[in-house]
């Protein structure tokens, strides 16, 4: 069984990090191509792109770190899918680069001509300037990639078995974890402020960053559902994963689902309620004219559809209809951070452009590219883990 | 790899009810309690303190009653005080009840048989003090039902559906009644397990009544099995909704301290929170005055600390966000309402809250700290204290200095306030102590599919 996790070489996956590389080609080409003609435009869906990787990525990051803690079949299952997502963490902060650069396209904070005219954009300068900006972003990235590699060492010295497979060895996953959860609900909070909330810089929102962080949480979700149902198709993991793991990350995706909604409408509702000039602008865009179709789409697609579909015990233990579920579900992320990003700034006509969908995919395909070939390099499953032998002593003989 | 490491401290955890026992010795104890045994003078001390807190509470309404609200120290512009604040507590400590019984019966997590009974009780208990606030402070609660309930709004004026206020009232009266139906259905097989053991002919007579004439038949637990499901599923929303609805009062105005859109979850972590801490509070001093130890054992008590130190993070993420938007947000009254909290004429009972809040459960960190009862005993207490306290911050100073200085002023308790808030602690305490001593208070039934022979057979458990 242990040669048989170890055999990576699955033609499911090898199919799809071959359609990823060429989806991700073509993206990339047609943003370039269009940033000649529209470079403003380019780096927004740039900024689109890189949101929805990062959001994979530390989504990733943050539940490998909860099922540590938590502990749970659902957690060993998708390990490996959250470890190799959170590898990829040096690719995103390459993605990050670029808006280094199309900082004062992205954000009217980083004009001085636009602060200048503007009493609260000049109050608000210690936070919003480029220089902390830029050095708050390299903490963010060292924070990340130190708790990702620290977990994913200590993994592969697992698998190799080079580190015995004793109570303190899973005592220290759980110790990076537990303050590992915290620091990482705090980047990311801060994070969604910087390159998100502060796109309009004259709005904010206490709920924000946890909207942000259930956002993640749900991509992540979504993601693993997606590779695992894929994986489930053949050896090695056919003979492991069984309905019953489906139904455990399905309850997860709904709950995700839920909470999203759930904060979503709470920041809506007290906002509209309140009806203050400096925050009902913000919603003001988003539900009214060229955006409102969206906004509609978004309460159909990301909460109510999947919601209700969800609820179904049967649908949530058939993979392949769960994993078309949380396709749909990666997409409605996509629309989402569109949706966030993008009324920020003005437009006439048709809201989404074109680049706000290849300039993602390629985003998207360059990320499925190199985490896959992360995933494809160790053992789909963690075969050493002390729980994972208790788990799954039974069932696999 | 090749031998079985030792498995002590990761595999398995402190077990839910300790080894020795059988079906007969744990029906035996927890009946005990409620038929035959004496009652320890633990029992008298403290229900002695509660009827004399009790006997306050009854004083302070006929006074309030016949006087009028003007007893309380609440007038403009800090209009709403002690009442909602201690309305706002005793709703939140009602949620770990229902966390308990409901969230934790979906997950799986045999670890709450032990406590849910009681954890129940004492949600039904909290959201009957937490109710008397909203009716008292109407001053004339025989009107209530007219200014609180729906009636056909011929009038146009009132009840005002757009008012969190009146979503409250369905929010709270819901709540009540989906917590007492969902612990009446998980006492009828042990009432009838009480019913079969009773001596005297009155007390046969009054379980058996309560049990509905339950018999223990393969349908009488089929159908229970599928109703206490249903009811847990109903109960799941609530933990959420109704905390949530109460933090609506507060954040859809425009005060500044109150409209914050981390009200929501922040207020229901804080519940759940709050609760977790006072059934802490609860569980430590029964377990040992009845000898529970083997049923309550160390591992409810760690996972209990568990979950007061991670609802404790999300509440002080909502500490950490308010004062970051308050600066972030570049609104002077933003900036203000923040610097008047820390550093106004209330400031030290922020600084308070945060010490009791914030630093005081870091402590569950430390293992050895987790599962000392008496430091449990303590901390919870202070959490206690602190939850109080974060709304007496939240509604006290948010109002006292609003947008205009002309309108400032101070807020003092009187007597009667702090006697009214003392009597709903005495109220708690007399009702909970009632229930221990007439109803189990711990589930029988269930505790014995904890036992390993139970495991045996039931190939899917429940």
């Amino acid at each position: 069984m242990e040669r048989d996790i170890l055999n990576t070489d699955a033609p499911e996956l090898r199919q799809l990090q071959q359609r990823a590389l060429i989806v991700g080609f073509w993206g990339l080409l047609a943003g370039v191509v269009g940033a000649v003609w529209f470079p403003d435009q380019f780096f927004r869906s740039w900024l689109v792109g890189f949101l929805f990787c990062l959001g994979l990525t530390l989504g990733s990051l943050g539940l490998l770190m909860l099922q540590h803690l938590s502990g749970g079949q659902w957690g060993l299952v998708s390990r490996r899918v959250w470890e190799a997502s959170a590898r990829t963490l040096p690719i995103v902060a390459l993605f990050f680069v670029p808006i280094l650069f199309g900082m004062p396209k992205l954000f009217l904070w980083a004009r001085p001509e636009a602060v200048q005219g503007d009493a609260v954009l000049q109050a608000k300068a210690p936070y919003l300037n480029v220089q902390f900006f830029t050095l708050r972003a390299v903490v963010y990235f060292a924070l990340w990639m130190a708790a990702a590699w620290l977990l994913n060492k200590w993994s592969a010295g697992q698998d190799r078995g080079e580190i015995a497979v004793t109570p303190a060895d899973s005592v220290r996953f759980r110790a990076l974890s537990a303050p590992g959860l915290i620091v990482l609900i705090m980047t990311i909070t801060f994070a969604s402020v910087d390159w998100i909330m502060s796109l309009d810089p004259h709005w904010y929102s206490t709920i924000f960053g946890l909207l942000t962080l259930v956002g993640c949480g749900l991509s992540a979700l979504a993601l693993a559902i997606t590779v695992l149902s894929r994986m489930a198709r053949t050896q090695p993991l056919a003979s492991t994963l069984v309905p019953r793991h489906f139904h455990d990350l399905g309850k997860l995706m709904l709950a995700f689902v839920m909470l999203w909604a759930y904060l979503s409408f709470s920041q809506f509702l007290i906002i509209w309620s309140g009806n203050l000039p400096e925050e009902i602008p913000w919603y003001i865009e988003r539900i009214q004219g060229a955006w409102a179709p969206v906004s509609l789409l978004l309460v159909a697609g990301h909460f109510a559809l999947p919601f209700a579909l969800l609820l179904s015990r049967d649908l949530k233990r058939r993979p392949s209809l769960l994993a078309t579920i949380a396709a749909a579900v990666l997409v409605m992320r996509i629309v989402d951070i569109i949706w966030l990003v993008e009324p920020n700034f003005e437009r006439h006509g048709f809201p989404i452009h074109w680049m706000d969908l290849a300039v993602p995919l390629g985003l998207a395909g360059v990320w499925v590219f190199v985490f896959v070939r992360q995933l494809r390099g160790r053992a789909l499953l963690p075969f050493n883990d002390p729980y994972f032998k208790e788990a799954f002593a039974h069932e696999t003989h | 790899m090749d031998t079985p490491a030792p498995h002590s401290s990761y595999q398995t955890p402190h077990p839910v009810i300790e080894p020795g026992h059988s079906y007969d010795s744990i029906t035996e104890k927890i009946s005990a309690i409620v038929l035959t045994r004496r009652h320890p003078i633990g029992w008298f001390a403290t229900m002695a303190i509660g009827f004399l807190l009790v006997n306050g509470l009854g004083l302070s309404v006929g006074y309030l009653l016949f006087k009028g609200i003007g007893i309380w120290g609440n007038n403009i512009p800090v209009g709403w005080a002690f009442d909602i604040i201690n309305f706002v507590w005793w709703i939140g400590i009602g949620h770990a009840g229902t966390l308990i019984s409901a969230i934790l019966l979906l997950f799986k997590q045999d670890w709450r048989t032990s406590i849910n009974r009681f954890a129940e009780a004492m949600t039904l208990f909290a959201v009957a003090c937490a109710a008397m606030f909203p009716l008292i402070h109407t001053g004339r609660p025989w009107l209530a039902a007219y200014w609180l309930l729906p009636y056909p709004n011929t009038m146009g004026i009132w009840p005002q559906f757009r008012s969190p206020l009146i979503w409250d009232v369905f929010a709270v009266t819901t709540y009540f009644t989906v917590s007492a139906l969902f612990w009446y259905t998980g006492l009828i097989p042990d009432l009838a397990t009480l019913r079969d053991r009773a001596k005297r002919r009155w007390t046969q007579m009054l379980f058996g009544g309560l049990a509905l004439g339950w018999r223990g038949s393969a349908r009488h637990w089929q159908r229970y099995e599928t109703v206490y499901l249903i009811l847990a599923g109903m109960s799941t929303p609530l933990v959420l909704s109704v905390h949530t609805v109460v933090s609506f009062d507060f954040s859809t105005g425009i005060l500044p301290g109150w409209h914050a859109t981390i009200f929501p979850p922040y207020f229901v972590a804080g519940a759940i929170y709050a609760g977790f801490a006072m059934v802490l509070c609860l569980a430590i001093p029964l377990r040992r005055m009845y000898g529970l130890e083997d049923f309550i054992t160390m591992r409810h008590l760690e996972n209990m600390a568990k979950v007061t130190l991670v609802t404790g993070f999300i509440v002080v993420y909502g500490y950490a966000m308010e004062a970051f938007f308050a600066f972030y947000s570049a609104n002077v009254y933003e900036s203000f309402m923040l610097k008047n909290r820390a550093f106004g004429p209330y400031g030290w009972t922020y600084w308070l809250l945060i010490f009791c809040n914030g630093i005081v459960p870091q402590t569950l960190w430390l293992k050895r700290l987790r599962t000392n009862t008496t430091w449990l005993f303590i901390m919870a207490l202070i959490v206690s204290v602190g939850m109080w306290l974060e709304r007496f911050v939240i509604i006290v100073t948010s109002l006292h200095r609003d947008f205009l200085p002309s309108s400032w002023d101070m807020y003092y308790p009187t007597r009667w306030d702090i006697s009214t808030f003392l009597g709903t602690i005495g109220l708690f305490i007399t009702l909970m102590f009632l229930f221990v001593r007439v109803l189990p208070m711990i589930s029988i039934f269930e505790m014995r599919t904890l036992l390993p022979e139970a495991k045996i057979k039931g190939a899917e458990g429940h």
